[in-house]
């Protein structure tokens, strides 16, 4: 459960975040569309604590992300916009540097990892070292990085970016497979097709502020557009 | 602690499969002694010819003045009679360092009483005992010169000491052993650089590494403190400075016995106490490299920015001890508060046995390591500031 409230962010003179108020519900995927620039990035390194907002507040859980930052990591996983592996450990240790760091047990730790593997397919490169990997599987060793500590909620930052069909469709099974298990996911998008077939919400950011939450179904009815795209252009607006 | 350890292994494990990082870190501990055994070697051989060696000259036309050449032979020389038809370029060729030639002129003009002149052929370019070769035999000559010259006027009459009012008496106090302690006085400078190094590529792939491959980002949203994280990377630069100081010491142990300073009737062992000594004595000092490294290596945004500051940074410690050096600094307190200063004083007075003084250790380590710990807070507060990210 995400909420966030009246949040502003802004760099020097830019800003990048204005009266942003949005929220994502426990089992429900929920969107985060916008274009390049818009401020998704900035309002998710808000939600995982690296960046505090200039004004107004968030919470993960009921968490305050300014003032209990420690609560809201462990309730957090994040896979970013790089997937910042290192590429002279191999996928298993990459997976295990985070589940230590969240103060996991040796035991339950291994078998967790194990889990993983096994649920996200990589058992052919999971004692590999990272340098050679494809882009898709470094995508999911980055995902079993981040939800290695079985987080409630789950932050997703443009993740299909570079992947082929396969590896899209795989993340597809894995963001719905979190949903059945009752967490929250929020993912960062800018393109309208891959979410029509995966969210229940979508939160449109445009130019720094909020400009609807909603299900797609109202995005339809608000719009007057039976097109998805379409809507999403005349939210945004067509000059952006 | 546990996110303390986990940090501290990780970035061991990560950068000791690193080869760029194990031969910068390393390259310099290992192969700094050679280099420093062959510098004392060399030194010591071209000082120590300087008293004992006979001077060796190839003399051309010997038959034309015996007189002075049995003189010469009477001086501390190996001569050597050869016909050659162009001496001159047998110096160039480099067959030969020192040429005299008599010319058959000789012997007529010297019953004459006329001027003699001898070509002494030599390259004031080479290095090593071809000069002083040179500068004997012509020392040689002109005492012989100066002998028949005196007999001549004494012959006459004449007192002959009226050509020679004032005389140069020359006293050099420069001994080998002298040249071969400004050598060793290098060694602590060696090793200061021998710890920087060893820290270097870890400190900038424990940050701007980091930045620059993005996973720092994800690294800060670990629920794990700022001051676990950041002190665990400067422990694992830490390791590696320290294992960089002991591959240099075993190094050197292995090399110093090879320079030849039982010659000078000199001895240097550096045993394995004094090794732990300096070791101990370094200890704050590893420490106050690794978080000054840290710190500079944070404000850079991509490993080459890292290196070049880095680079700088490593000037930073030989500062003082080339001031010192050239001001000739005595142990004191006060240069106790220095780090590097500190530190290279006491490991010189260490590796050639001299006492050290108890209140100049403990000074040297407090002060070094509360320095120390000031660049890793600074560190820690740099890394809670998101601006580390942006």
């Amino acid at each position: 459960m995400i909420r966030a409230e009246g949040l502003c962010k802004n760099f020097g003179n830019v800003e990048a975040v204005i009266d942003a108020s949005f929220s994502a519900d426990d089992g429900k995927v929920t969107a985060l569309l916008g274009p390049n620039g818009a401020g998704k990035s900035t309002s998710l390194r808000i939600l995982s604590t690296v960046i505090k907002p200039s004004a107004g507040s968030a919470y993960v859980d009921g968490f305050d992300v300014s003032s209990d930052p420690m609560a809201v990591c462990s309730r957090i996983g994040v896979l970013p916009h790089a997937t910042g592996l290192y590429d002279r450990l191999s996928a298993r240790e990459n997976i295990r540097y985070y589940g230590e760091l969240h103060g996991m047990e040796r035991d339950p730790l291994e078998a967790r990892i194990e889990s993983l593997i096994e649920l996200l397919d990589m058992s052919e490169f999971s004692d590999r070292r990272v340098a050679g990997f494809s882009q898709g599987q470094r995508i999911k060793v980055a995902l079993a990085r981040a939800i290695v500590h079985n987080p409630q909620n789950v932050l997703l930052d443009e993740p299909t970016n570079g992947l082929d069909v396969m590896a899209t469709r795989a993340l597809r099974e894995i963001i719905l497979r979190f949903k059945t298990e009752g967490r929250c996911v929020l993912f960062s998008s800018h393109v309208m097709q891959e979410v029509t077939n995966l969210c229940d919400d979508v939160i449109i950011i445009g130019r720094g502020r909020v400009q609807f939450q909603g299900t797609l179904e109202r995005l339809k009815t608000d719009t007057g557009q039976e097109d998805l795209e379409e809507a999403f252009i005349r939210v945004i607006g067509a000059d952006t | 602690m546990r996110g303390f350890m986990t940090v501290l292994r990780k970035e061991c494990t990560d950068n000791i499969r690193d080869r760029r990082t194990i031969i910068s870190s390393f390259s310099l501990a290992l192969l700094g002694p050679a280099l420093f055994v062959g510098l004392m070697a060399f030194v010591l051989n071209t000082a120590l010819g300087t008293s004992t060696d006979a001077v060796v000259l190839t003399v051309v036309g010997s038959e034309n003045a015996p007189q002075l050449v049995s003189y010469l032979e009477q001086q501390n020389t190996e001569i050597s009679r050869e016909e050659l038809e162009n001496p001159k370029q047998a110096v160039i060729d480099g067959s030969h360092d020192l040429i005299l030639v008599i010319p058959e002129t000789y012997a007529r003009r010297f019953s004459n009483g006329e001027i003699n002149s001898l070509p002494l052929i030599y390259d004031s370019s080479s290095l090593g005992k071809a000069r002083r070769n040179y500068n004997q035999v012509r020392g040689m000559i002109r005492r012989f010169a100066q002998g028949i010259g005196f007999l001549r006027l004494q012959l006459r009459g004449v007192d002959p000491s009226i050509t020679a009012p004032v005389l140069v008496q020359e006293v050099d106090t420069a001994s080998p052993a002298a040249r071969a302690l400004t050598i060793l006085a290098t060694l602590p400078y060696l090793l200061v650089l021998v710890i920087f190094m060893g820290g270097f590529y870890l400190a900038i792939d424990t940050t701007a590494g980091e930045r620059e491959h993005g996973s720092l980002e994800p690294l800060l949203s670990q629920p794990t403190s700022r001051t676990q994280l950041v002190l665990g990377k400067i422990t694992a630069t830490s390791i590696f400075g320290a294992m960089s100081l002991v591959l240099f010491l075993a190094s050197l142990a292995v090399a110093v016995p090879f320079v030849p300073l039982h010659k000078i009737g000199m001895s240097l062992e550096i045993s394995l106490g004094a090794s732990v000594g300096i070791f101990l004595v370094a200890l704050p000092l590893i420490f106050f490299a690794a978080s000054l490294l840290t710190v500079v290596a944070s404000f850079a945004k991509s490993y080459k920015e890292a290196q070049t500051y880095l680079t700088i940074v490593i000037l930073v410690p030989t500062m003082p001890l080339i001031i010192a050096q050239l001001l000739g600094v005595e142990a004191s307190t006060t240069l106790m508060l220095v780090p590097s200063l500190s530190q290279s004083t006491l490991i010189s007075a260490l590796i050639i046995g001299e006492p050290v003084e108890w209140l100049h250790l403990v000074v040297s380590a407090i002060t070094t390591g509360a320095l120390g710990a000031g660049l890793a807070w600074l560190a820690i507060s740099l890394y809670r500031r998101e601006s580390i990210l942006i």
